[in-house]
């Protein structure tokens, strides 16, 4: 099937119409068929013998498909060539033709009948002549006017001289009162249209004033009001700066009160916080918190000693006092009892103090330098003095 | 009056000139009873004589005068147009319409409005789905809103919120009468009209392609901004360069209440500065030597306004020099308009 294909088409070509019957030949040519003929009617069926779509004669010596369906490139490049070249060639033509000067801005050409009547170009067939002798064609008859036939008798009547009533003289006084009423009627009505203009105008008119006037009324009351607004700020403000200067000068007042109340204020605060102790010499602090305790602790561990010295010394000099009143009363005992003994006796037992005094001193060495050098020089002396010496160095060291 | 847009079209069968009309006085009474008249032909022939029968103010007086004597067995002709306004056929509604717009532009025929209670059915048809009759409802109350009792009565029947909601639908025509009819109504009472968001549409309509409606959209602005309410609304809607804008139009109507409704909004301290700031003021200043002389007097009021503010002042006395040649305009009110504007202009603390 593809061989007998024309190559562009693609698909099978099929036709299918309607069935339709033979178109009767009339007998009469219609006057009105001329025009009806030149519109498309439903397709003749024509002679297949002569139809172009179909393929007549021996298909073996037509050109086929390649088997590959695919052109050769160098045809498809001479054909396309071929087609441009027309193109070209059509395109120069155009162009080697005398035309006619370019439209003015905003025209353009149209074709135009140059001709004194114009007529409508309806249609344009390309015509040939044919000529072709036939038989004699009659035209149909147009169909004669029917009239019936007539029945009944004639009659006739006379009309004599004044029967008949005078057109142009008979009309005039009913033309007369058609005219008048339609005048009479069209008069009132413009009357009335012309009232309502001049009412208008008038309205008009005075409605220019009023509104004028309207508007400057308007206009004062606002300004009025304006002012009005106007004259009560400046009320409020007036109000408002008195208030405000009132204000500040008792705010000055009361500055100038506060400053001379408070002007001995900080020498008492001072004078008072010294007195309560807030301000003190950190040496000093330090001397009365720290070294005096210290101070005193010390004096206080030495004396628990010398005491403790004292007491041992006590204890020994009971037990010497002892040993010597049991000798001398074992002495007594043999003979009365000699007074110089006793005085040699105290004699002995300040010596013996006397010899215990270096004793001591070597014990006192955990004591700080300052003080023991004052009261080694006291050390020497007897035991009631040093003790009423040790008395006033803890006083003078108060009085530091 | 009679536009293309809107256009009457009548049953080709009809000719009124074939109603018999009774002679002289004899005439509304017959034609009363035809009103009433259950074949539609019959009243259709009847509307259209008395519509042509009414334009003769005598004729609306006779009218009237009939219905003050009713005969027992049939209804006055107010009474009997009020029954027609809600006939189906589109003739009779249409002519029904365009005779109480007859009667309307007449006092007595306006009393007779509002004693009879006419305007809730009439406003009816503002819903018709024909144009002309709609277009005849809206001239009527129109016509009726023009006096104060008329206005009265249409703010009374709660027809402004309605007119407002015609207003941003209906065909420009028809816009044209419903700006006029607000226009009278404002005069009474704007509360209702602000908070059925009039200014909105009006604002919106000043960009109308129509400077009839351009102009009546400016000049019921200037209306509802009377009062403080509106005034803060115009700013609100952003009125105010839309309206300076217009003050460069074509046509002197616009220019005249575009100026007039400036002239009410600068009345407040907001509507100057916010007037000032859209460079408003050199526009105005060009228009002082307009040929209206309602622009010159509404403009000058806007210069007196806008003056009032420091800034506007410092501007205005460049063009103090052409102001003072106004002084001595032909029309008094421009001149007397223009004394003031100087003097505020040159006035100082």
């Amino acid at each position: 099937m593809a061989a007998v294909l024309p190559p562009k088409s693609t698909g099978t070509y099929t036709f299918a119409s309607q069935p339709r019957a033979v178109q009767q030949r009339k007998k009469y040519r219609d006057p009105l068929a001329p025009q009806q003929q030149q519109q498309p009617q439903a397709p003749q069926y024509g002679n297949i013998m002569y139809d172009r779509r179909i393929v007549r004669g021996n298909t073996y010596a037509q050109h086929t498909l390649p088997a590959h369906a695919q052109p050769d490139p160098i045809e498809i490049q001479r054909t396309q060539e071929n087609r441009r070249r027309a193109i070209a060639r059509k395109r120069a033509k155009e162009q080697l033709r005398p035309r006619s000067p370019e439209p003015v801005e905003g025209r353009k050409h149209m074709d135009v009948q140059t001709e004194l009547y114009l007529e409508e170009l309806s249609d344009r067939v390309e015509e040939a002549d044919v000529e072709i002798q036939t038989d004699a064609f009659l035209d149909r008859p147009p169909s004669p006017l029917f009239i019936p036939a007539k029945t009944g008798k004639d009659e006739t009547t006379q009309i004599l001289e004044g029967d008949l009533f005078h057109f142009d003289v008979e009309v005039k006084p009913i033309l007369e009162v058609l005219v008048g009423k339609t005048v009479e009627q069209s008069l009132l009505e413009v009357m009335e249209e012309e009232e309502l203009a001049n009412l208008r105008s008038q309205q008009r008119a005075f409605e220019e004033l009023r509104n004028a006037e309207l508007v400057e009324q308007q206009r004062l009351e606002e300004q009025e009001r304006r002012h009005r607004e106007e004259k009560e700020r400046r009320m409020k403000q007036q109000r408002e700066v008195l208030r405000k200067e009132k204000e500040t000068a008792e705010k000055i007042a009361a500055r100038a009160f506060a400053q001379s109340y408070l002007a001995d204020l900080v020498p008492t605060v001072f004078g008072t916080l010294s007195d309560n102790g807030y301000f003190y010499d950190p040496v000093e602090r330090d001397i009365e918190q720290g070294f005096m305790p210290w101070l005193m602790e010390s004096v206080t561990e030495q004396l628990k000693k010398s005491e403790l010295g004292r007491l041992v010394l006590d204890g020994l000099l009971r037990e010497v006092a002892k040993t010597r009143r049991e000798l001398f009363d074992k002495l007594d005992v043999a003979k009365t009892p000699d007074p110089t003994v006793a005085t040699s006796l105290t004699k002995e037992s300040s010596t013996v103090e006397k010899k215990e005094m270096p004793q001591i001193s070597i014990e006192q060495q955990g004591a700080p330098a300052t003080t023991t050098e004052g009261e080694e020089g006291d050390k020497g002396d007897q035991e009631p003095e040093a003790e009423t010496e040790e008395q006033a160095d803890e006083e003078g060291g108060g009085d530091e | 009056m009679a536009l293309t847009v809107i256009s009457a079209k009548y049953p080709p069968h009809i000719d009124p000139t074939k109603t018999p009309l009774a002679y002289g006085s004899r005439a509304l009474p017959r034609l009363k009873r035809e009103l009433n008249d259950s074949t539609l032909l019959v009243r259709q022939r009847a509307v259209m004589a008395l519509c042509d029968h009414l334009h003769d103010p005598e004729h609306i007086a006779e009218a009237f005068r009939v219905d003050m004597e009713p005969s027992e067995d049939d209804i006055g002709i107010a009474a009997s147009l009020k029954k027609l306004l809600s006939d189906p056929d589109i003739t009779v509604r249409q002519k029904s319409t365009e005779c109480l717009f007859i009667i309307a532009g007449h006092a007595i025929g306006r009393s007779a409005f509002l004693d009879h209670g006419i305007i809730p059915v009439i406003s009816k048809l503002f819903d018709d789905k024909e144009d002309i009759a709609r277009k005849n409802s809206h001239m009527a109350i129109e016509m009726l809103s023009e006096t104060p009792q008329g206005a009265e009565g249409i703010v009374t029947a709660e027809l402004v919120p309605i007119l407002v909601r015609k207003l941003k639908e209906e065909v420009d025509e028809i816009k044209e009468l419903i700006l006029d009819t607000l226009h009278f109504c404002l005069r009474v009472d704007t509360d209702k009209a602000l908070k059925s968001g009039a200014m909105e549409v009006f604002t919106e309509l000043l960009q109308h392609s129509s400077p009839v409606i351009r102009a009546k959209a400016a000049r019921d602005i200037m209306d509802l901004s009377v009062i403080l309410e509106g005034k803060d609304k115009a700013v609100e809607v952003e009125a105010i360069p839309a309206l300076i804008s217009l003050l460069k139009d074509e046509s002197p109507d616009v220019r005249a209440n575009a100026a007039g409704a400036l002239m009410t909004i600068t009345i407040t301290t907001r509507g100057k500065y916010t007037a000032i700031k859209s460079d408003g003021i050199q526009p105005l200043v060009d228009l002082v030597d307009d040929p209206t002389s309602e622009v010159r007097a509404y403009v000058l009021k806007v210069l007196t306004c806008l003056s009032e503010a420091p800034e506007g002042r410092q501007i205005l006395l460049n063009h103090v020099d052409k102001i003072k040649q106004r002084t001595k305009d032909s029309i008094p009110a421009v001149a007397r308009a223009a004394e003031i504007a100087v003097k505020v202009i040159e006035w100082k603390p």
